[in-house]
């Protein structure tokens, strides 16, 4: 392959890469970039050039120690769910655009812990870089079979990096606010994260199915090299302490690392998307570790007797077999490793020398006098020169000093230097009592420890057994030899190093934190990281302060940064949420902790803190007073909590009660319809009454007949009312229960038998036929007798009411279910209209609604019907019949069921 | 998600922080073939597949 | 002979209205609704109607309406005889027009006089 058409391949890609992000910066919200796969393949930043190719290069000289780091994360991931959630929740909260932030908010807003963090993350991860440029340079040259030049202007590497510099910095730095997500990255990351994976797989299977016959030819054949069973075990209980201190550091770098703490959490969108990660994320580290064995034994075995670097096994094995393509395929993964790696680390370091090292140690003064577009192009500008510089600076490193380490070495080493952060990180999450004179003594000793224990004796090297130094000690002092700290002489380097950085470390962290009190502000954002999910919502609301400020002022900082229009809608969003007027010109604390969020994503919590400050004159309080504060507000929350559900609980009654007394009102008028009915009722045959006794009274010379007749009337009025009042009444018991039925046994043939002779002769005036088929044999049901012959004749009257007027016909039918029998009566009438098949059913229907042809009666009969119906626990309705005409039902309960 | 349930998690990650060191781990130390590979690659795999899975069990069904 | 339209449904009671008014030398014409009235007063032009609200059909309000519309009646005065003695019934029938509303149960003697001070006016 030649370094031109490999250039051009790298070329393309690169360009593929700009366009993806490109792409994704578009769209930003779509289900594309926003979404929990994006999010975890991003999470996969974590497999650099040293997962791709110096795993196999440990597996193949020195055995399983480069499983630890995989181990790591793996074990620890399922706690993603209380710890990541967790973080994220802060940040979002509070803005946090890094892990300097992150840690320096939380122990008061520290300017100076923000320094130290962002000073320890670019010492350990600065060579980190180099060495990714230096698997780009190797790689480069073995695949096109070149030497490495030593000028760098022909070394293609430069180029490569200049590159990388320029997208890193363009796509990395679109905001000025910094807490903003950057889709492009973070899409361009995932699609690289699954190509590598993919390369890397492919390359595997490649080893064991056709360059061998499977995992057992492998396995066969390896066996019978030298040192194969010591490389594939653990070895003895030192070395799996030794085990354990790796695992350990994993499982803090899966957090602690710059580039893990940006893709996991300042990336991240939506929590739900943690979901996915806790278990796709592991799966991924799982799937790129299977055909490690396989490709590293593949290697051994084919180039036995040989000197190779066996970190790229993965090249020299396809090479070998002159498949070009899959060579250029496996290098293409190798650099998506690489790049991913340096692009996303400068972008979080550069954030973190700006916002913690440029501009509150720098031209914090300046950015208070310019207008806004000038201070976001500033501070952008600082950035992108920011990720420019780190990127060209871990280049020279790797020039300069031709490191002849392997890159699982400088690694290792590098996770031991980030981890110095973990105990104040986890004590920031978890520990109330957790200071900033601990946190900062912990670091710096633990730092202080590293470099003599790791870094001191790298860089005199390793190789060089001979120095003194490391054989004898400084000044010949046995305990203080750098590899055997006070006699430990069973651990390796970098697990002895790890444990006794760590050991001081939080050994000075618990003491100092408990030895001294810290400052109020420290313990205000202690109880706001630790009780986070208390604050959620309305985090302003646990910040303590005290003092004077005016919102003019602090609105004038938030203009050199925000500009006009995003301070006005920030301001109006505030207002909103806590209700406050428009004119109020002081500022509280919950204003104050606002505008120092809306700071803090373009310059940094220190930075935002030390601006505000400036501009307000804060009260001191005491630590005393900054605790019961947050004790009150504790419990206002509880009393809050419960007010709440008081109220919610009055809010139910009340309706329940509005609900009870609607009901109430309803059958207030119900009842006031109803007695209106009845008295309009009651006074037509009193009307009739009077009007005949009148006429008889005054008139002497009516004849005879018409004084009878008039007479007559009065009488049958007379009647009318007196049925009316006994109907009323017998409605009125059944209603509010008082009527009694007298059940029994009894023959329902029989009882229509009887109805229908006492209405023999109004049937036969009126010439209707009645069939109601008598052959019947005797039908027993269980019904009060007297009451069911007032239905049976109040709906057969009915029914001559209504039947055709000269072909009248009435039949009655019974049908005999299984737990009751049906009496149908039907007349041939013309029917009743579909709305009114309930309504008859009601008091007085008739006369309420005047579309009913008026008969003779009083309108309660059907209602009485349905009383004495459903107190028989039967049913009753209505029916218009096909042929035309209407048919009543009513039920009654048989024999059988005994209710 | 119900306290109880993150516990589970939390569970998980103990048990396979103790399957994955001594001295669990040397129980399983050797480098005869099962599969074509070291016992110890295959006890790592079936860990790792196992925590896999069981954290994915448990965020399905108890993740609102 | 002045006329007289008696618009009531209930049997017994146009019984004695009838008696009384036809001896009072008026002549009768009886509706049992407000249709049949209608009808009624397309050929004739009664110089009074006395006119019950709780009808089959179309009521005594509704009928009123027609009445009204009609301008060969404009003459004719209508007096409401009703059981319905609430406030808002009486506005309403005085609204619709009427001349008067007399409720149920009422005094024929007071009737007639109220009949005839209608028709003097």
């Amino acid at each position: 392959m030649s370094s031109i058409g490999l250039l051009l391949i790298l070329g393309f890609y690169v360009l593929m890469l700009f366009y993806i992000a490109h792409w994704a910066e578009k769209r930003s919200n779509s289900k594309w970039t926003n979404n929990p796969y994006i999010y975890s393949f991003s999470l996969a930043v974590y497999c650099t050039a040293w997962t791709y190719y110096g795993s196999i290069g440990v597996a193949a000289n020195s055995g399983l120690n480069y499983l630890p780091m995989y181990v790591g994360p793996i074990i620890i991931i399922p706690l993603w769910i209380l710890i990541l959630k967790k973080i994220i929740r802060i940040s979002r909260v509070n803005k946090i655009s890094s892990i300097a932030d992150f840690i320096s908010l939380r122990y008061g807003n520290s300017r100076f812990l923000g320094a130290l963090v962002t000073f320890v993350c670019v010492v350990g991860i600065l060579p980190y870089i180099s060495l990714q440029l230096k698997s780009i340079s190797e790689t480069f040259h073995i695949v096109t079979k070149t030497a490495s030049s030593s000028n760098i202007f022909t070394d293609t590497t430069t180029f490569v990096c200049i590159a990388l510099a320029l997208f890193a910095s363009y796509y990395g730095t679109r905001y000025a606010d910094a807490s903003e997500k950057r889709h492009g990255i973070v899409t361009a990351v995932a699609m690289e994260s699954i190509l590598k994976l993919v390369f890397f797989l492919i390359i595997g299977i490649y080893v064991t199915y056709f360059v061998y016959d499977g995992f057992g030819d492998i396995y066969a054949k390896a066996s019978l090299l030298e040192g194969f069973k010591a490389k594939n075990t653990i070895g003895g209980l030192a070395k799996g302490i030794n085990w354990f201190f790796l695992c350990l550091l994993s499982m803090f770098a899966i957090f602690l690392l710059p580039r893990q703490f940006h893709t996991a959490i300042i990336e991240n969108n939506k929590e739900s998307h943690i979901k996915t990660a806790m278990w796709l994320f592991p799966l991924y580290l799982l799937l790129f570790n299977i055909f490690v064995f396989p490709i590293a034994w593949g290697g051994n075995i084919l180039f036995q007797g040989k000197v190779m670097n066996s970190d790229t096994y993965s090249l020299l094995i396809p090479q070998f077999f002159n498949n070009n393509f899959l060579t250029v395929l496996v290098f293409l993964g190798g650099f998506s490793a690489a790049i991913s790696m340096i692009v996303v680390s400068s972008i979080a370091l550069s954030t973190m020398v700006s916002n913690n090292f440029l501009i509150p140690y720098g031209f914090i003064g300046s950015l208070q006098n310019t207008s806004p577009e000038k201070n976001s192009k500033r501070i952008l500008n600082s950035r992108k020169i920011g990720i420019f510089t780190l990127i060209i600076l871990g280049y020279a490193i790797y020039r300069v000093f031709i490191l002849d380490y392997s890159l699982v070495s400088i690694g290792l080493v590098s996770f031991v230097v980030v981890s110095q952060l973990a105990p104040s990180f986890f004590g920031a999450l978890f520990w109330r009592r957790g200071s900033k004179q601990g946190a900062i003594t912990g670091i710096i000793v633990g730092f202080l420890i590293c470099i003599y224990t790791l870094l001191i004796p790298y860089a005199i090297g390793i190789s060089d057994s001979t120095s003194q130094f490391i054989q004898n000690g400084p000044w010949e002092i046995a305990l203080l030899k750098p590899f055997q700290l006070f006699g430990l002489d069973y651990l390796q380097p970098i697990p002895h190093a790890v444990f006794w950085s760590l050991f001081f470390n939080s050994m000075l962290y618990f003491a100092v934190s408990v030895s001294f009190k810290g400052n109020y502000r420290e313990r205000n954002y202690a109880e706001m990281f630790v009780d986070i999910d208390k604050y959620n919502s309305n985090h302003e609301d646990a910040f303590v302060w005290k003092g004077t400020a005016y919102i003019l002022d602090i609105q004038k900082v938030l203009l050199r940064f925000l500009g006009e229009a995003k301070t006005k809608r920030a301001l109006s969003i505030f207002n909103l949420k806590y209700n406050i007027d428009k004119n109020v010109t002081t500022a509280d604390a919950r204003f104050i902790k606002f505008a120092e969020n809306l700071l803090t994503g373009h310059i940094g919590t220190a930075s935002a803190k030390i601006l505000i400050s400036n501009v307000v004159k804060e009260d001191k309080i005491s630590l005393t007073e900054v605790l019961r504060i947050l004790e009150e507000s504790k419990e206002n929350i509880i009393v809050n909590k419960k007010l709440t559900e008081s109220t919610n609980e009055l809010k139910r009654l009340s309706t329940e009660l509005k609900d009870a007394n609607l009901e109430l009102i309803n059958k207030d008028v119900q009842k006031d319809e109803f007695l209106d009915t009845v008295t309009h009722e009651l006074r037509t045959p009193i009307t009739a009454i009077r009007a005949a006794s009148e006429i008889l009274h005054d008139d002497d010379e009516m004849p005879e007949e018409l004084r009878k007749q008039f007479l007559q009337n009065i009488i049958s009025e007379s009647d009318r009312l007196n049925r009316l009042i006994d109907k009323i009444l017998d409605l009125e018991k059944f209603e509010t229960g008082k009527q009694k039925l007298y059940l029994s046994n009894n023959d329902i043939v029989k009882t229509i038998q009887n109805t229908l002779e006492s209405l023999h002769q109004l049937i036969k005036n009126k010439n209707i036929a009645i069939e109601f088929n008598e052959n019947k044999s005797a039908i027993k049901a269980f019904y009060d007798e007297e009451r069911i012959i007032q239905v049976i004749h109040n709906l057969v009257s009915n029914a001559i009411k209504f039947c055709d007027e000269l072909n009248g016909k009435i039949t009655l039918s019974i049908v005999e279910n299984q737990d009751n029998v049906e009496i149908q009566i039907h007349n041939n009438g013309k029917g009743i209209a579909e709305n009114d098949f309930e309504a008859i059913f009601d008091k007085f229907y008739q006369s309420r609604n005047q579309n009913v042809k008026k008969p003779i009666g009083s309108g309660l009969g059907l209602a009485i019907c349905k009383q004495i119906i459903e107190h028989h626990k039967g049913t009753i309705w209505a029916q218009n019949t096909v042929g035309g005409g209407a048919m009543f039902t009513f039920t009654l309960p048989n024999y059988n069921t005994n209710k | 998600m119900k306290k109880r349930h993150e516990q589970k998690l939390v569970i998980l990650s103990m048990l396979t922080l103790m399957a994955m060191n001594i001295p669990l781990l040397l129980l399983f130390d050797s480098a005869d073939p099962l599969f074509g590979l070291p016992i110890i690659y295959i006890y790592f795999f079936t860990i790792c597949m196992f925590s896999i899975v069981v954290t994915y069990i448990i965020l399905k069904r108890y993740h609102e | 002979m002045k006329k007289i339209l008696i618009v009531d449904d209930e049997p017994n009671i146009v019984m004695v209205l009838e008696y009384t008014f036809k001896k009072n030398n008026f002549e009768v014409f009886i509706a049992r609704d407000g249709q049949e009235a209608l009808d009624i007063l397309k050929t004739q032009q009664p110089d009074i109607i006395i006119l019950d609200v709780m009808m089959p059909n179309v009521d005594g309000f509704e009928t009123l309406k027609q009445i009204k519309k009609d301008e060969r009646l404009n003459h004719c005065k209508v007096l409401f005889l009703s059981a319905k003695n609430k406030e808002k019934d009486i506005e309403k029938g005085l609204k619709l027009g009427a001349n008067l509303y007399v409720v149920k149960p009422f005094s024929i003697k007071k009737l007639v006089d109220q009949v005839h001070g209608l028709l003097a006016s």
